[in-house]
């Protein structure tokens, strides 16, 4: 049984493609369902981390990145769950921004990770991003 | 990839999109397509049947919302189905459950959107 001190680490790395968005949230349903979450919880982690993918497969398209991947890491806790998608897509300038007149996805994107987890970080630089999300498990 | 789609027409002329498994950014595209071409061929209402539907994101809820704006637009409207909980919930956090008209059947989709027509 993972603790405090020793977490389990399970890592994946997928092509950042929209088709193996699927994949990554297979992987973290698996992950999330060994922890002590109610089936609304998992639920909760499998759209934060399908979303969290999504916005790296997005900005891989727009930046000419798609061959690129995305480092899956998910760190298991007794208490928590911790999960890094890092993407090596390039930068998130407002300026690269496009849109093909579609309700803005990406902000609903980046809201529904807000308030599905309980704490998430990001790290933007210019070769990619990281997405760090934490989840506490028996939080309601 | 478990995503199917399929269009067909109520006794009401009305044209229904039923779409089954997941809608997301792989599958979304495809779901785009078919709501320009029913638009493209003219009508003013059409129905979005979610019930099958087990996961639904934010690529998704974009088409939707895309298909809703361009429906009034026109003086249309776009109505969803959508009786899972777990689906509804998307909707609910983000708010957009106050912009869509949401039902869950078929038979009150079709009682209400009816009666709206002008």
């Amino acid at each position: 049984m993972p603790n405090n001190e020793n977490p389990a680490v399970v890592e994946l790395r997928i092509p950042c493609k929209p088709e193996y968005v699927g994949v990554a949230r297979l992987a973290i349903l698996g992950v999330a369902s060994r922890m002590k979450f109610s089936y609304d919880e998992v639920e909760d982690v499998r759209l934060a981390v399908g979303e969290a993918c999504t916005t790296s497969v997005e900005w891989a398209e727009r930046n000419g990145k798609a061959d690129s991947d995305i480092l899956l890491r998910s760190e298991i806790d007794t208490e928590k769950l911790t999960v890094d998608v890092i993407d090596e897509a390039g930068g998130r300038s407002e300026t690269n921004a496009g849109g093909d007149g579609d309700q803005e996805p990406e902000n609903l994107g980046a809201l529904l990770i807000t308030l599905l987890v309980d704490d998430v970080k990001v790290e933007a630089k210019e070769q990619g991003t990281t997405v760090r999300m934490v989840k506490y498990a028996g939080q309601r | 990839m478990n995503f199917k789609m399929d269009v067909r027409t109520m006794e009401t002329d009305l044209p229904i999109i039923e779409l089954e498994g997941e809608v997301d950014v792989y599958t979304a595209p495809q779901l785009k397509q078919q709501i320009i071409g029913i638009l493209e061929s003219g009508a003013k209402e059409l129905v979005v049947d979610l019930t099958k539907v087990d996961y639904l994101d934010s690529t998704a809820l974009g088409v939707l919302i895309g298909g809703l704006k361009r429906m009034r637009e026109v003086d249309g409207n776009m109505v969803l189905i959508c009786p899972s909980p777990r689906i509804r919930r998307v909707f609910e956090i983000t708010g957009l459950d106050k912009i869509f008209d949401i039902y869950n059947s078929e038979e009150e989709a079709r009682e209400v959107i009816g009666k709206e027509t002008v």
